[in-house]
């Protein structure tokens, strides 16, 4: 039994404290940061798939909000959630203006 | 003192990471286009297997050693490297936005770089004490860094050399690395 019970106790003890440690540099360096990002990448498929061309939804929703890439670059969104991107970034750029 | 200066010259080039063990293959071939991205890859990789080595060599030794449970040095050493990279990944953000978008997706990425494992079972199976630990884990990931970087030289040149056509990207880099190697197992006589 206790064979058992001692590493799985070494290892959560070492991951528990692992994640406490990215908690706090987490909060410790945290970066301020668009909320719109966090707002596109809700709209887009998130596969991380990279048919785009970035390497993630989160380089492709930085990319469409500084107007690099197109909403439709991205292959495998579905047509209803494309026109609802599309009109979100309408509305994001106008009143950027 | 020697013996150290020994064990630096032998992880820098006679036991070189990449062209005598064939670990880090992968940035190796992947990020060594560009001599830049070549450099940031490799001084993201130093920092992160120096810290790593001297993590995990603590923890075998004051945790696993003691509690007898050594064979667990793989998954302790994996979790270890992945969490860390993760930290030096936040830390970056705030610190060097710059650097950190010249590492982009490379950065994630040495968490499976296989030679930041490597170097830490090499410091266990090879029995390093703390200082030779340092010493091994700074030197060896140093020669991936000097390796990276004349290997992006070799490849900036080859764009612009008549190479036969089917040669051309990949297989003519394949063909410099494994000369590289060639170069690199002679100074094998040498210690």
């Amino acid at each position: 039994m206790i064979d058992i019970l001692v590493p799985a106790l070494v290892l959560s003890g070492i991951g528990f404290v692992l994640g406490l440690l990215i908690f706090v540099v987490e909060k410790y360096f945290h970066v301020e940061e668009d909320p719109h990002i966090d707002e596109v990448i809700e709209l887009l498929p998130r596969y991380n798939c990279g048919a785009c061309g970035h390497p993630g939804c989160r380089e492709m929703a930085i990319a469409l909000l500084d107007k690099k890439s197109k909403a439709a670059e991205c292959k495998p969104i579905k047509k209803e959630a494309l026109l609802i991107l599309d009109e979100y970034l309408d509305n994001y750029f106008k009143n950027k203006q | 003192m020697s013996e150290l200066i020994g064990l630096a010259f032998a992880a820098f080039v006679v036991e070189n990471i990449v062209l005598t063990q064939f670990l880090g293959i992968c940035p190796f071939l992947g990020v060594s286009k560009k001599r830049s991205s070549a450099l940031g890859m490799g001084i993201a990789v130093v920092f992160v297997i120096v810290l790593s080595s001297t993590i995990t060599w603590l923890l075998y030794h004051f945790i696993l050693d003691v509690l007898a449970i050594t064979y667990m040095r793989t998954i302790v050493f994996i979790l270890v490297i992945a969490a860390l990279v993760q930290m030096v990944e936040i830390f970056l953000k705030k610190v060097s936005p710059a650097l950190y978008k010249a590492l982009g997706i490379y950065l994630p990425l040495i968490t499976t770089n296989c030679a930041v494992l490597g170097v830490a079972i090499i410091n266990i199976n090879e029995g390093h004490d703390f200082a030779q630990m340092l010493v091994y884990s700074t030197f060896i990931s140093l020669g991936f860094l000097f390796v990276m970087y004349i290997f992006a030289m070799i490849r900036e040149k080859l764009d612009f050399s008549p190479v036969p056509k089917a040669f051309k990207g990949t297989p003519i880099a394949l063909i410099v690395a494994a000369i590289l190697a060639m170069i690199f197992a002679r100074f094998g006589g040498i210690i």
